[in-house]
């Protein structure tokens, strides 16, 4: 997958606007998009509320969990497990991007913020390379990582997938190897 | 077109066609153009942007899309207009029906039109005449109104779509009057005035420590700035040496002024070393205190105004700029000397450098900006050493030679313009002829070899209250006229025509004639 693709399906995530026009229910395929009325916050897909903040059509809230100590609190616990703690949204990394880049203005602390989320992902990324460096020294058969969201696994796991392939490719090469005799030069 | 409620006779109605948008080659229009297009992208009105250099270029696109056209906006700056009472009047039903009635009801009625009839013609001649009078007035006399960039920004905050980046275009296009000496100092503040609400409107929240924005959002501030161009992005000796108030002031063309300018240095404690190297490499504890330090000792110097309130822009952890900085780069790119593709090339990248996401565009404007200060300072130096300035009587002349260096720099009409002001500032502080004081400039230099034209630019005369009002566009045509030069007089400023060399002499004796 592509990490476009994941972006896509990310936003269909729920965030919350308040908009500065107003529009009866509309309805689309995926579903009703609520009255909007000037002044009263309303909740729609990410993927419009970017376009209309493009258009100056409304003022974007930031999610809750998006706020300083509570991510402060997720970093801590994320550093001081071993494991992968779990994330306040299956798409916090592609989230964070999108609302910081466009509407980095109605976010209070957004630069501590991008700060916060950059550490965490780090964080995480690093545990999932020493499991994957442990899990081919070992050469275990399978592995089961628990509370990893698909961006995470799309950016590894293409890589790992190839990379044990090429593995298993020169380890059948080895046997054969034995039985055959080898020419005289 | 002259609107009244700007946002509904022109907005709405705008909004759900199509638009053909002409822009003159102004930096003033270019921004209020970023904002017209910021907007449409909102609301998603279809546009095309066609750049127009003068009055007939602005016809052929025109005759060109005439079949779509059904409502015409020019794009440039407003020029005052008188009442439109006094100008156009409504037709009046001059009629005088006589309706089938008794004889001699009729006679007396008859005699009784007849009257009225002379009274009305009468007072339709006495209104033509205020109207000749008017309109001459009008004509007779060019002069700028307020910036067209302002003028949209105020429509863009009645719809109430006013963003950061569009304040930053209006101050732009401000600053580029101002540079560009088209308004009144009077004027210049007021509209500072204005945009200082809105800027304090926007900006709030940057001295607010609790809720500060993140640094990669705009943020504008009102600076008591330092007149000297592009000092923070060169050197503080360069800057000095090319802005057009201290080198006048300083007379820096001679050796004494240099001299002054040594002396100005060391009145103030800044050692050499220091003043040349890049400004923002320059110590710390020299820049502290620096705008107090240079405006007490310019005002030992004679030098009043070495402050002007500004504003400045600041984003990234990087990158700060005056408005007066930005006007002259995306002047210079607009004007410059290079191949131009498409004949349109230029006019692109100077309305690209304008938004935040080409930086590098502007800083190459920057460069090219130092490069055009430079020449023309140095312009300026060789035509006061070697007395290219003459005066005709009525008024001073003074041509650019074809093997000057940097000639073609000047062969575009806002660079020559800026030349010429600059050179008349300098040449009345040099001169001790009183009367040569108060005449204004013809300025001359050639544009193009293979067809062997001129430009030549008209500038009133250097005064204290002048209220910019420039008559040499009627002069330059009555003269044209009555000794048949080939002139074109295309550009929007009407101070600025094209001539072929040959007619140039008998072109300037009918402007003496005219004159004086």
């Amino acid at each position: 997958m592509d990490a476009a693709e994941v972006e896509f399906l990310a936003e269909k995530e729920l965030v919350t606007i308040i908009p500065n026009f107003s529009l009866d229910k509309i309805y689309l395929i995926g579903g009703d998009l609520g009255p909007f009325n000037p002044g009263l916050p309303v909740e729609v897909p990410l993927w419009l509320a970017i376009n209309l903040k493009q258009r100056q059509k409304c003022r974007l809230l930031p999610p809750e969990w998006m706020d300083v100590e509570k991510l402060e609190k997720i970093r801590d616990h994320e550093r001081k497990e071993e494991t992968f703690t779990p994330m306040p949204s299956p798409y916090y990394m592609e989230l964070t991007k999108l609302l910081l880049n466009h509407a980095s203005d109605n976010i209070p602390k957004a630069d501590e913020i991008r700060t916060l989320v950059k550490d965490m992902w780090d964080t995480r990324i690093a545990k999932l390379r020493v499991s994957a460096d442990s899990f081919v020294r070992q050469q275990e058969a399978h592995a089961k990582l628990d509370n990893l969201t698909l961006m995470e696994i799309n950016t590894s796991g293409t890589f790992l997938t190839q990379a044990l392939n090429h593995m298993y490719k020169l380890r059948t090469n080895l046997q054969p190897s034995e039985s055959t005799q080898s020419q005289d030069f | 077109m002259f609107v009244s409620d700007f946002r509904k006779e022109f907005y709405e109605v705008v909004q759900s066609q199509r638009v053909l948008l002409f822009v003159a080659s102004d930096v003033d229009a270019l921004c209020a153009c970023k904002i017209l297009q910021a907007l449409f992208q909102c609301d998603h009105v279809q546009y095309t942007l066609i750049p127009v250099s003068g009055w007939q270029e602005l016809e052929t696109a025109f005759l060109e899309h005439k079949e779509q056209i059904k409502l015409l906006i020019k794009q440039d700056d407003d020029l005052e207009v008188p009442a439109y009472e006094d100008i156009f009047r409504d037709e009046e039903d001059s009629g005088s029906d006589s309706d089938g009635s008794e004889p001699s009801e009729k006679r007396a009625r008859l005699e009784e039109e007849v009257v009225e009839r002379t009274m009305r013609r009468r007072q339709r001649r006495e209104w033509e005449a205020r109207r000749r009078d008017i309109l001459f007035d009008y004509e007779q006399y060019e002069y700028h109104g307020t910036s067209s960039a302002m003028v949209m920004f105020e429509l863009a905050w009645m719809l109430s779509k006013d963003l950061n980046d569009m304040l930053w275009w209006a101050i732009v296009g401000l600053t580029d009057q101002w540079v560009q000496d088209k308004i009144s100092q009077m004027k210049y503040v007021t509209d500072v005035g204005v945009l200082q609400r809105h800027v304090s409107r926007h900006n709030h929240r940057n001295e607010d420590e609790e809720n500060t924005l993140s640094v990669d959002c705009t943020r504008i501030s009102f600076e008591y700035d330092l007149r000297l161009a592009l000092y923070q992005h060169w050197s503080l000796h360069d800057s000095l040496c090319n802005t057009s108030y201290t080198a006048s002031r300083f007379k820096l063309w001679s050796v004494h002024g240099q001299k002054r300018l040594q002396e100005f240095l060391a009145d103030m404690g800044l050692p050499l070393k220091q003043v040349k190297q890049k400004f923002q490499a320059m110590d710390i504890s020299l820049k502290e205190n620096l705008r107090e330090m240079i405006e007490e000792s310019a005002n030992k110097f004679g030098m009043k105004d070495m402050r002007v309130q500004t504003f400045s822009i600041h984003f990234g952890f990087k990158h700060k700029f005056l408005a007066s900085d930005v006007v002259f780069a995306t002047m210079s790119l607009m004007e410059s000397p290079e191949k131009d593709g498409s004949g349109t090339d230029h006019f692109i990248q100077a309305l690209d450098s304008l938004s935040r996401s080409n930086l590098d565009k502007l800083y190459y404007g920057l460069e090219l900006a130092k490069k055009q200060l430079r020449a023309t300072q140095q312009t300026i130096a060789s035509c006061l050493c070697t007395n290219l300035v003459i005066s005709q009587g009525p008024f001073l002349y003074c041509s650019l030679m074809e093997g000057t260096p940097d000639v073609m720099l000047f062969s575009r009409p806002v660079s020559l313009s800026l030349l010429s002001k600059h050179l008349l500032k300098s040449f009345v502080c040099s001169t001790k002829n009183r009367r040569c004081k108060l005449l204004p400039l013809v300025m001359a230099a050639p544009l193009s070899m293979e067809h062997g034209t001129v430009t030549v630019v008209g500038i009133p005369p250097e005064t204290d209250s002048s209220d910019r009002k420039n008559f040499f566009g009627r002069a330059f045509e009555k003269a044209a006229e009555s000794t048949s030069s080939r002139m074109l007089h295309n550009h929007f400023d009407l101070s600025v025509i094209e001539l072929k060399a040959e007619d140039r002499s008998k072109f300037l004796d009918a402007l003496v004639s005219l004159l004086s």
